[in-house]
């Protein structure tokens, strides 16, 4: 065991508790290639598939990570990492507030922390983050924040030890209700008695309804096969080829033209699919596409391996790669139902801003 | 890894009852100096378990800490600035926690511990 000494930057608490230099940016873990079913993370450990060998399929726990967030949000956000948290920048208000309202000294969790965006925003208090994606929970450590590589569902932490948990736009990657209940479930878990969990969560209704025209929805054969019980075999690729769409971000800093109107997908999921005498604003599965640029795809092994599996196209025109990320945007009153039978928290204030859904617990028991 | 996150980590394999605290294996270890917030640590000093951060403290090589402690002791300005060190001072950046139950091993890289589990785990 080797022990050395090294002083960092600036002698005040600030890099412990909030500020911390800013490092180069590096590329942090890499990610390994994508396979099948079967997906490694960026430290090497298997994640078994959830079908046995000979073809039968594991027994269903709210833990076990179904096929289409492996593909449509783990594999992506792996492979998008470096560019996804280059455009993270913008701190949101409401959440910023949130943060600078906790006493001095408290401990924050935030789970699902993605490119480490809220860690340290207060400089008075102390953060942990943690995310299931190897590269982005890299970017944050370059940045000398404490983190660590975990599931939302199922958090390393025992009880009762934070001051305050967020969930900033991680919840709506979550593909079944079951799923979603048991993240917030464990954000309360993590909070002391009179903690309090802040979540925020993209909104089915969208102040730019243009947007919706831009994502595709999936139709409600898929969402039962993916999400039942018996959830089938890993599906093909090829079933789902969607065209390129243009690419939107949740901090909605950039605006893009539609594509023209044949943009749609093919397949079998597809905007065509949804106007089957359905309402397509009770639509709530959605895939968002995801712009790589080229030169980013190039450096990154996962995209090739992507290309390969079907996980993402080519938009020459756009010089892209288009990886699209599955979300279950919110309809208004969802979180609060989904909060309303548990039994230690209560709703402290729930609003609308920017299109997402945001709902404040206390734990209270 | 902090010894601070390391006191609230702990192993959530469906059903292991005894998953805290892990033990550590240290491999590397470094020390990144910050400076001592008496608010923090008291804060702190009431969350912590304290028998849990003082072996953990000895893993990476940091023998300092008393053996026990109340808060009477937040008024000395010595075992606050012990405390702080053993809290917050020390990285773990390559090595090892062990489940104390299963012995399951989750991997500590650059400084970073990752906790996923396994399909068959959760």
């Amino acid at each position: 065991m080797s022990i050395t000494s090294s002083k960092s930057l600036g002698t005040s608490l600030l890099p412990v508790l909030g500020i911390v230099p800013v490092f180069s940016a590096r590329r942090g873990m890499k990610s390994i290639k994508v396979g099948s079913s079967a997906r490694a993370n960026s430290v090497g450990v298997e994640n078994d598939a959830l079908e046995s060998p000979n073809g039968e399929v594991a027994a269903f726990s709210v833990g076990a990570t179904p096929d289409i967030e492996k593909k449509y949000v783990h594999c992506v956000y792996d492979a998008i990492a470096p560019h996804f948290s280059a455009t993270r920048f913008a701190k949101w208000p409401k959440v910023a507030s949130f943060i600078n309202s906790l006493p001095p000294g408290r401990l924050i969790l935030d789970a699902g922390c993605g490119n480490g965006k809220y860690l340290g925003l207060n400089p008075n208090c102390f953060y942990i983050g943690c995310d299931i994606s190897g590269p982005l929970v890299g970017i944050c450590a370059n940045r000398g924040h404490e983190v660590v590589i975990a599931d939302t569902l199922n958090l390393p932490y025992r009880s009762d030890f934070g001051d305050a948990a967020i969930s900033i736009a991680v919840l709506h990657h979550l593909s079944t209700e079951e799923r979603r209940r048991k993240a917030i479930q464990e954000l309360i878990r993590v909070v002391k008695k009179g903690g309090v969990v802040l979540i925020t969560v993209w909104a089915a209704e969208q102040e730019d309804k243009a947007l919706l025209n831009k994502w595709t929805p999936l139709t409600e054969k898929y969402i039962a096969e993916w999400n039942g019980p018996s959830s089938p075999r890993f599906r093909s690729p090829s079933a789902i080829t969607l065209e390129s769409i243009p690419e939107i971000d949740d901090s909605k800093c950039q605006n893009e033209k539609p594509l023209e109107p044949n943009g749609v997908s093919q397949g079998m999921v597809g905007p065509e699919a949804s106007n089957n005498g359905k309402d397509v604003e009770n639509h709530q599965e959605y895939f968002v596409p995801w712009h790589l640029p080229y030169h980013r795809a190039e450096v990154s092994s996962a995209s090739a391996s992507a290309l390969v599996s079907g996980l993402a196209k080519k938009d020459d025109k756009k010089g892209a790669l288009v990886y699209n990320r599955y979300y279950h945007v919110f309809s208004e009153g969802e979180l609060e139902r989904l909060v309303k039978d548990m039994g230690n928290a209560v709703i402290v204030d729930q609003f609308y801003d920017k299109s997402n859904w945001c709902i404040i617990l206390e734990r209270t028991s | 890894m902090r010894l601070l996150t390391h006191n609230m980590l702990s192993c959530n394999i469906k059903g292991v009852t005894n998953g805290f605290p892990l033990k550590i294996e240290a491999t590397k270890v470094i020390e990144k100096q910050v400076d001592l917030n008496v608010d923090f640590l008291k804060n702190m000093f009431l969350k912590v378990e304290w028998k849990a951060l003082v072996e953990a403290s000895r893993s990476m090589g940091y023998a300092e800490l008393p053996e026990e402690a109340d808060s009477s002791l937040l008024g000395s300005e010595e075992f606050l600035k012990k405390f702080h060190h053993a809290l917050l001072e020390l990285h773990l950046e390559e090595g090892a926690l062990i489940c104390p139950e299963t012995g399951r091993r989750f991997s500590v890289t650059k400084g970073i511990p990752n906790m996923l589990l396994h399909e068959d785990e959760v």
